[in-house]
This record gives C-alpha cells, sequence and structure tokens, in this order.
C-alpha cells in the first residue's frame, strides 16, 4: 500500500489528491468572492472610546508585524516541502550541513529586535489606555453580582464605597443600562460581592476583570459621535451557571440628553420612594422565592377574573429580581418593581381572564421563568 | 489430558494481563502510558463534540448551565493532564532509555508507581459526572467561584478535582526525578551531553519544569481543598483572603506546564524532520539552548495570562512574554533549514511534523497579539484565545503526538502503520482542525467570550460557529481511519525490521519491539546521530 519511491502513487492517494484539490478550489473560491468582508473579520469591530481607539491602533502594528513573519516563515516551509521533495531512486545524500553560525545569530538578533520594538509600541499604547484623567465628568460604580449588573452613580471625587446618588438596576434595555455622556470621561469603579467578573464591551478593545475584594478602576472616554447609540456588554469572566446571561449595554447620550436624563434620575431618586401596590389583602396570596437565581416554582395558578397577591421573596444578597407576568402574545400584564435580597415584599396583582400566562424575572428571564395557570 | 492442555493456555493469558499490570520495564509502561492517554483523549474528544454540539447553532438545544460548565470543565482538564502531559511521558518513557543506550529508566517500581496513579486520577475526576456532578468551574478552577457552594453551581466533583489534580502532580514530579537521574546517570559510554538527541534533551528540560513547577500547583490545591472543606480562607476575600492569589500559584504552575505539552512534541518532531529530509538537525547546539531558554523564560511569564485583573505588573511580563518568541522563532528557523535543501520523503510521520511546524507557527504568531498587553484587554477570555491555545496544543502537541506515533510504531510493535490510511487521516484531521480553531479567531474579535453555552442570533456568529462545529465532527471522524489502522497493522503489517526509517538515533540499533534491556551491544557512540555514522561513516558528515 505504501508508495515507495519509483512506483506509480496509489489509487488512494490520488483520492486524497483530488479531495484536497477540490477543498482548496472551494476555499479559494470563497475566498475571492468575500475577500473585503473576511479581510474586516481579522479586525476588532470598530472603536467607539479614545481607549479604543488607541487600542485599535496597535492591534494594526501587530497585525502587521504578525502577517508578514506569517507569510515569510509559511512560504519558506510551502517552498521546501513542493522544491525539495526526493525523487524517486535518488539514492544520494544531500549536503550534511550541521549549521551555520552567522545565520543563528540573524534569527536571533532580528526577532529580538521586532519583540522590543512590539513591547515599545504597546507599552506606550498601555499608559494611553490606563491613564486616569485628574477630572473625569462622571463617575460610576459598576456592580457585578451572579448574575446581574448594576450601576451606581456616584458624586465627584467620591471614594469606591460611597453612597451612591441613584442607582440603575436593571442592566439592559431603555430604563436600564450604563448611561454615558458622549464625547466626556467617566471614570469608573468595578466592584463584585461574590466572585470574579469581567467588565467587556467588544466595541471599546476593552475588559477589566471585577475582583472581590478589589476595587479595579479605569478611565472610559466616549467618541463625540457616538450619542444616540447602544453597545453590547457581556461578563466575560466564567462566573457561575449563569455566565451567559450577565449582558448589559451602555447606552451613549449626547452631552444635553445626558444631563436631562442624569437630573431626572436625581429627582426621582430624591422622591420618596414609591411604595409597592400593597393591596389586594381581599385576593388570594400566592408564595414565591427566589433563591440560587432560581425561583422556587415553575408553576403558579391563581383563579380568573379575580384581583390577587404575590409574596415574593427575594433571598439572594445584593442580587435584584422581580416578579413580570407575560400573557401568550409575550405583552407584559404585569411589571413588578425589582429589588435586591434578602427581602419580601407583596406584588398586587389585577384581575386576569383565564389563560396560560409565563412569569419571568426580568434581570434573569433565562434562568428564572414559569407558567402561571389562571382558571 | 485435556486439562493439561488447557492449563498452559489459560494460564498465558492470564500470565500476559498480569505482565502488563505489574511490569517494570519502561517499554511497556511507555506504552500503557500512550494507550491510556488515548482512552482519555477520546473521553476529552466526546466532551468536545457536545460543546460544539451546543454551539452549532444560537439558542440552547443540548446542554446549558452546569452541565456545560461541566462539559468545558472536564474536556480542558482531560485533555491537558490525562491526554497531552502523560502521552508526552509515554514517549519519552519508551524512547529516552533507548535513544540514550540504557537498559531501562533509573527507578522502574517509581516509574511503574507513577503511571498507576493516572488512570485511578482520571477515575476520581470522572466521577464527578455520577456523584451529583462533575468540576464546573473551568480547567483554571478560579477562586472563588471554585469555593463556591451557596450557588450550588459546583458541587463535590470540585473536590474529586482536587485530587485527581494532585495525584496526576505527584506523577509528575515523581515521573520528572525519574528522568532526570535516568538522563545524567544512565547514559552509554559516549553518549556525552552533547550528542543525545534532542528528544531527550526536551524531556531534561520538561523534567526540571515538572520537579520545580509541580509542587507549587500541589500547594495551590490543597489551599483549595482547605478552604472548600475546612473553612480556610486562603482565597475568599469576604474573610481576608486574596481572590487573586489562586491565578498567581495557579499559572505559576499552568504556563510552565504549556512548556510541559510543547517541549517533548518539539523534540519528536526534531527526530523526524531529519530522518525524513536526510540531513542532520540544522543549529542542534542552538536549539539545546533554545530549548533551555524557552525551559527558563517558561517561568517568568505566567501573569500575562493575568492581564485584564489589572493587579499584576504589566510592563515586565509583557515583556518577557515577548522575548519568550525569540527561542521558539530560533527553533522554528531551525527546523525550516533542516528541510532546506533535502531530500524529503513524505511518509506520514513528515506530514504530520510539517502540520506541526505550520500550525504551531500560526499559535506563536497569534500569542504575541497577546503579549501586547492592550491588545489582551481585547482578546482575553474571548474565542480568540481558545483558537490561539488551541493552534499550540492541538496543531503543535497533537500534530507531534500523531507524528510520533506514526514514527515509533514500528519499533514498539514491529509492524508498519498502513501509509494510505496515514495520509488520509492526515489530510481530515488537517482540514477538520483549521476549519474548527481558525474561525475563533475571528469570532473572538467579533466578541464572543469563551465559556457561554449560548449566544444571541443577531450578533454575527452563527455561520463561524456552525463552521468550527462542522470541523469538529470532521476531528472526529479523522480517528476512525486511525483506530482502523491501528487495528489492521497491529494484525497484518508489514514487518518492521530494525531500522525501517533510516534512521539516526540508537533505539533503531536494537530489534523491533526491542528486548527486555533493550541492547545486546551498542555502535560506538560519536556523534549525535551513531546510526548514521555505522552506515556511512564518518565520510558522510
Amino acid at each position: 500500500m505504501s508508495s515507495s519511491p519509483g512506483t506509480r502513487p496509489s489509487s488512494g492517494s490520488i483520492l486524497v489528491g483530488i479531495v484536497a484539490v477540490a477543498v482548496v478550489g472551494a476555499a479559494a473560491t470563497w475566498v475571492v468572492l468575500n475577500g473585503s468582508q473576511i479581510l474586516q473579520s481579522f479586525f476588532p469591530p470598530e472603536p467607539k472610546t479614545a481607549q479604543g481607539h488607541a487600542i485599535k491602533d496597535l492591534y494594526d502594528i501587530v497585525f502587521a508585524i504578525a502577517a508578514i513573519i506569517f507569510f515569510l516563515v509559511e512560504g519558506l516551509i510551502i517552498w521546501s516541502v513542493i522544491r525539495y521533495r526526493r525523487k524517486p531512486g535518488d539514492d544520494e545524500l544531500p549536503p550534511q550541513t550541521h549549521g551555520h553560525n552567522l545565520a543563528e545569530v540573524i534569527w536571533t538578533v532580528i526577532p529580538t529586535i521586532i519583540v522590543f520594538f512590539l513591547f515599545f509600541v504597546s507599552w506606550r499604547t498601555l499608559n494611553t489606555v490606563e491613564a486616569h484623567s485628574p477630572k473625569p465628568d462622571l463617575l460610576v460604580k459598576a456592580v457585578a453580582a451572579q448574575f446581574q449588573w448594576s450601576f451606581e452613580y456616584l458624586p465627584a471625587d467620591a471614594p469606591p464605597d460611597a453612597k451612591p446618588l441613584f442607582t440603575v438596576n436593571l442592566p439592559v434595555g431603555a430604563d436600564g443600562g450604563l448611561t454615558l455622556p458622549a464625547g466626556k470621561t467617566t471614570h469608573l469603579y468595578l466592584s463584585s460581592p461574590d466572585v470574579i467578573h469581567a467588565f467587556y464591551v467588544p466595541q471599546f478593545l476593552f475588559k477589566r476583570d471585577v475582583i472581590p475584594g478589589v476595587v479595579n478602576q479605569f478611565d472610559l472616554t466616549l467618541d463625540a459621535s457616538d450619542a444616540g447609540q447602544t453597545f453590547r456588554g457581556q461578563c466575560a469572566e466564567l462566573c457561575g451557571i449563569g455566565h451567559r446571561v450577565m449582558m448589559f449595554e451602555v447606552h451613549a447620550l449626547a452631552p444635553d440628553a445626558f444631563d436631562a436624563w442624569y437630573q431626572g434620575k436625581l429627582t426621582e431618586a430624591a422622591a420618596t420612594p414609591t411604595p409597592v401596590p400593597s393591596g389586594a389583602a381581599n385576593g388570594p396570596k400566592l408564595d414565591l422565592v427566589a433563591q440560587n437565581v432560581k425561583f422556587d416554582k415553575t408553576d403558579l395558578s391563581a383563579p380568573a377574573n379575580t384581583a390577587f397577591t404575590i409574596h415574593f421573596d427575594n433571598r439572594d444578597p445584593g442580587t435584584a429580581h422581580d416578579v413580570d407576568i407575560l400573557d401568550a402574545s409575550g405583552a407584559k400584564v404585569f411589571d413588578g418593581k425589582d429589588f435586591p435580597g434578602p427581602a419580601a415584599q407583596d406584588y398586587g396583582v389585577g384581575a386576569l381572564p383565564a389563560g396560560t400566562y409565563k412569569f419571568e424575572c426580568s434581570i434573569h428571564p433565562a434562568l428564572m421563568f414559569g407558567t402561571l395557570t389562571v382558571q | 489430558m485435556a486439562t493439561t492442555a488447557l492449563t498452559p493456555a489459560a494460564s498465558a493469558y492470564r500470565s500476559g494481563l498480569y505482565e502488563w499490570l505489574t511490569t517494570t520495564d519502561h517499554k511497556k509502561i511507555g506504552i500503557l502510558y500512550v494507550v491510556n492517554s488515548f482512552i482519555f483523549f477520546f473521553l476529552g474528544g466526546i466532551l468536545a463534540l457536545g460543546i460544539r454540539t451546543e454551539l452549532a447553532l444560537p439558542g440552547v438545544q443540548f446542554v446549558d448551565g452546569e452541565v456545560y460548565n461541566q462539559l468545558f470543565t472536564m474536556h480542558g482538564t482531560t485533555m491537558i493532564f490525562l491526554f497531552i502531559i502523560p502521552m508526552l511521558v509515554g514517549f519519552g518513557n519508551y524512547v529516552v532509555p533507548l535513544q540514550i543506550g540504557a537498559p531501562d529508566m533509573a527507578f522502574p517500581r517509581i516509574n511503574a508507581l507513577s503511571f498507576w496513579m493516572l488512570p485511578l486520577a482520571g477515575i476520581l475526576l470522572f466521577l464527578g459526572f455520577i456523584t451529583g456532578g462533575a468540576a464546573s468551574a473551568g480547567w483554571t478552577s478560579y477562586a472563588p467561584l471554585s469555593e463556591d457552594r451557596t450557588l450550588a453551581s459546583v458541587g463535590p466533583g470540585q473536590d474529586l478535582w482536587i485530587m485527581g489534580l494532585t495525584l496526576i502532580g505527584t506523577s509528575s514530579i515523581l515521573g520528572g526525578i525519574n528522568f532526570l537521574v535516568t538522563i545524567f546517570k544512565m547514559r552509554a559510554p559516549g553518549m556525552t551531553m552533547f550528542r543525545m538527541p534532542i528528544l531527550v534533551w526536551t524531556v531534561l528540560v520538561t523534567s526540571i519544569l515538572q520537579v520545580m513547577a509541580t509542587p507549587v500547583l500541589t500547594s495551590a490545591l490543597i489551599m483549595l481543598f482547605i478552604d472548600r472543606n475546612y473553612g480556610g480562607h486562603f482565597f475568599d476575600p469576604s474573610n481576608g483572603g486574596i481572590a487573586i492569589l489562586w491565578q498567581n500559584i495557579f499559572w505559576f504552575y499552568s504556563h510552565p506546564a504549556v512548556y510541559i505539552m510543547v517541549l517533548p512534541a518539539m523534540g519528536m518532531i526534531s527526530e523526524i524532520l531529519p530522518v525524513f529530509s536526510r540531513k542532520p538537525l540544522f543549529g542542534y547546539k542552538a536549539f539545546v539552548f533554545a530549548t533551555a531558554g524557552i525551559g527558563a523564560l517558561g517561568f517568568s511569564v505566567w501573569a500575562h495570562h493575568m492581564f485584564t485583573t489589572g493587579l499584576v505588573f504589566l510592563p515586565f511580563f509583557s515583556l518577557m512574554t515577548f522575548l519568550i518568541a525569540v527561542p521558539t522563532g530560533v527553533k522554528m528557523f531551525n527546523w525550516v533549514f533542516t528541510l532546506w535543501r533535502g531530500k524529503l520523503t513524505f511518509s506520514t510521520p513528515l506530514l504530520f511534523a510539517l502540520g506541526f511546524l505550520s500550525m504551531f507557527l500560526l499559535g506563536g504568531i497569534n500569542g504575541a497579539f497577546s503579549a501586547a498587553v492592550p491588545v489582551d484587554f481585547a482578546l482575553q477570555d474571548t474565542y480568540w484565545v481558545v483558537a490561539h491555545l488551541h493552534y499550540v496544543l492541538f496543531g503543535g502537541s497533537v500534530f507531534g503526538v500523531f507524528a510520533g506515533v506514526y514514527y515509533w510504531f514500528p519499533k514498539m510493535t514491529g509492524r508498519m502503520l498502513n501509509e494510505s490510511l496515514g495520509k488520509l487521516q492526515f489530510v481530515m484531521v488537517f482540514i477538520g482542525f483549521n476549519l474548527t480553531f481558525f474561525p475563533m479567531h475571528q469570532l473572538g474579535l467579533a466578541g464572543m467570550p469563551r465559556r457561554i453555552a449560548d449566544y444571541a442570533s443577531n450578533v454575527g456568529w452563527n455561520d463561524l460557529n456552525l463552521a468550527a462545529s462542522i470541523g469538529g465532527f470532521v476531528i472526529a471522524a479523522s480517528m476512525i481511519p486511525f483506530l482502523w489502522n491501528v487495528f489492521i497493522s497491529l494484525r497484518n503489517g508489514k514487518i518492521a525490521g530494525d531500522d525501517p526509517w533510516q534512521a539516526n538515533t540508537l533505539e533503531w540499533a536494537t530489534s523491533s519491539p526491542p528486548p527486555p534491556y533493550n541492547f545486546d551491544h551498542l555502535p560506538e557512540i560519536r556523534s549525535e546521530r551513531p546510526l548514521f555514522d555505522l552506515r556511512h561513516g564518518r565520510t558522510g558528515h
């Protein structure tokens, strides 16, 4: 079966050859047809922050050098494979070269110069990315807990453990997420009450670990042109079963829109917290417990056309949960207000027509949900 | 008479099994290592297929949450600790005493002990699956997640994981000492240090890394065990511990472990490239110094896994990480110039060795991106890192392992593996490997984090994930011709003879398979290629 020199190649190796040529041909055609899109996929997304631009510039330098070295060495390998095949029947030894000192010096010194160059450019970029503005325009503490983000807006120059002016508990959506002024510098503190998480926004080309017992911090300067955009963020350090649902959003607002939003939040926080609609003392009471980012029940039932109460016990310290009820079309028919545990509240739910509904925690919909049967 | 006829046959069978269970022959122990490692390779591969099945399409179809976390945790743990490291130790076990002209390892019974700890450790690790959940905090088991009992996300499997790894570590330390003594004290007359085959040099440096780094891992594991079971607070920040301490200790072992996983594979292809180019290795001494350089620098780069923690001195670890590219580059050029102006015979071992060269090259270069700290801020913990580590450990080590299997199988069994099936396997695994891991570069750049069971369908990750999953199954399919090849070749393979490849080193100077205690007589050793000298005389140089 083996094709020794001098014999014709076996049908097996011809088949392998045909398959290989077909695969390479198909791949080459595909590459030619989608050239610019493919090239784009070897670069990170268009950066949206001043720090991100610096990182992108560094990436381009590293990529260029890497591509040159890759094609040079891979080319040498392919050239050797094609050029220096042993001819059938050739039993003569090739020249027995044991080495070449000058060559060794060259391919030690040149790579050393290249890596020192790369080290210095990345060090320079590092100093830009790690720089802290002496007077940031905004101070926010991002708190990452299993498995949700919340954002505490702090007074200027406050230490990380200062009492926040207001807190955004929902990590995503129009009333949630990290809202920042475009074109201005925000200083972020990162804090975790449980395990290690990581603050990661792909379009910022940046991530930083959120470590319990330590407060990490960095500056973030959104481009002025980002106003009105929303960026997707996600926990990047494995933090347990709910790791993949730990999303957040960053909303970039134009400075005046941001000020209006900020003032609105301050006013809201100053007002006496609206009591959760208590009530429905006349209705039946359902018990629901949230623990370890799970509901204790996946099935609830309630009488039709009668107001009822959900006694909701959130037993997760520092983690906010709520209960929303959705009808068959996915429309929200009840929107419970989220609150951090450990605490319990009564949600008064209005009368619902008979049918099957879904209940969920709007902060952890992928992990906390169940069926509510109204009959 | 019937009974007397049966008795010898039965006892012969029993004595065969008994012989394998009690052997202290380095060659049999080497084969046990290789077979055991392949079993765990297939188990780890099945876990990987579970991961790729779930990720093929957006949405949760197959496994979620805890089970998914167990899959990737056990995949990484199995492939690193139960496949690559022991597999290379197995080849070292078989080949090193032969290559230095020794009759056996220095401590044959410790050698057997080192091996038998591994299946036991493997059983402990996998027991987690039937005792309420295997370890699920990642193969890195970062504290405090790995200590977390309140969320029930990390079950009893984590304690089994700690025990299993401690056993493997002990096996590794014993094995390292055994290799060091063997290499320093048992070389044949004439086998000076600078006449040792490169594989022996790489095993020597690897053994030093094992002996120096593994005790550090063991201490971390014991601390974690105390934290979990006896109320310790080493890594628990809510009681005065330091979360990041685990990472510092863990990576102080686990970065050198990367070199433990790749240096012997480099040594294996450094044996294979010269034989199939019919030239000596280009720059033998430069290669030895580069190996030692990688080993030394390997101890000063651990914190490049921790750039995004913001709690390590970034410029130092960045510089050291960049510098390690220099000795690696020296090796790469020496390999290429071994091929240069040679006369290449494309047998399967050379194909896999060339696969190593071309794929490890990419795995080295895409590592340089992470050495540039700010770029690492973008890439860390994304699929880019998954691509990088698989180009090093699969594109490098696994291709090296298969090169070694095809190269030394004739010595181990006396029979050749089938070349056509070997080439078919190479083509399949080469295509499957690139289809699986190349798209992960793009996924990482596009922002897909590792260790998630699901992803949104509208963020542009669908096609690349599907490609990677198809590639994963192509890799799995490539194992069919391999296993079939081993099966038929053991029965009907071409008889190998002592030296089927016209090789250079001493293991080919004895019969295939070699007798117990290896050599009846040794050729003179006057260079690093004693068999070449025997064949061509000194004029060949």
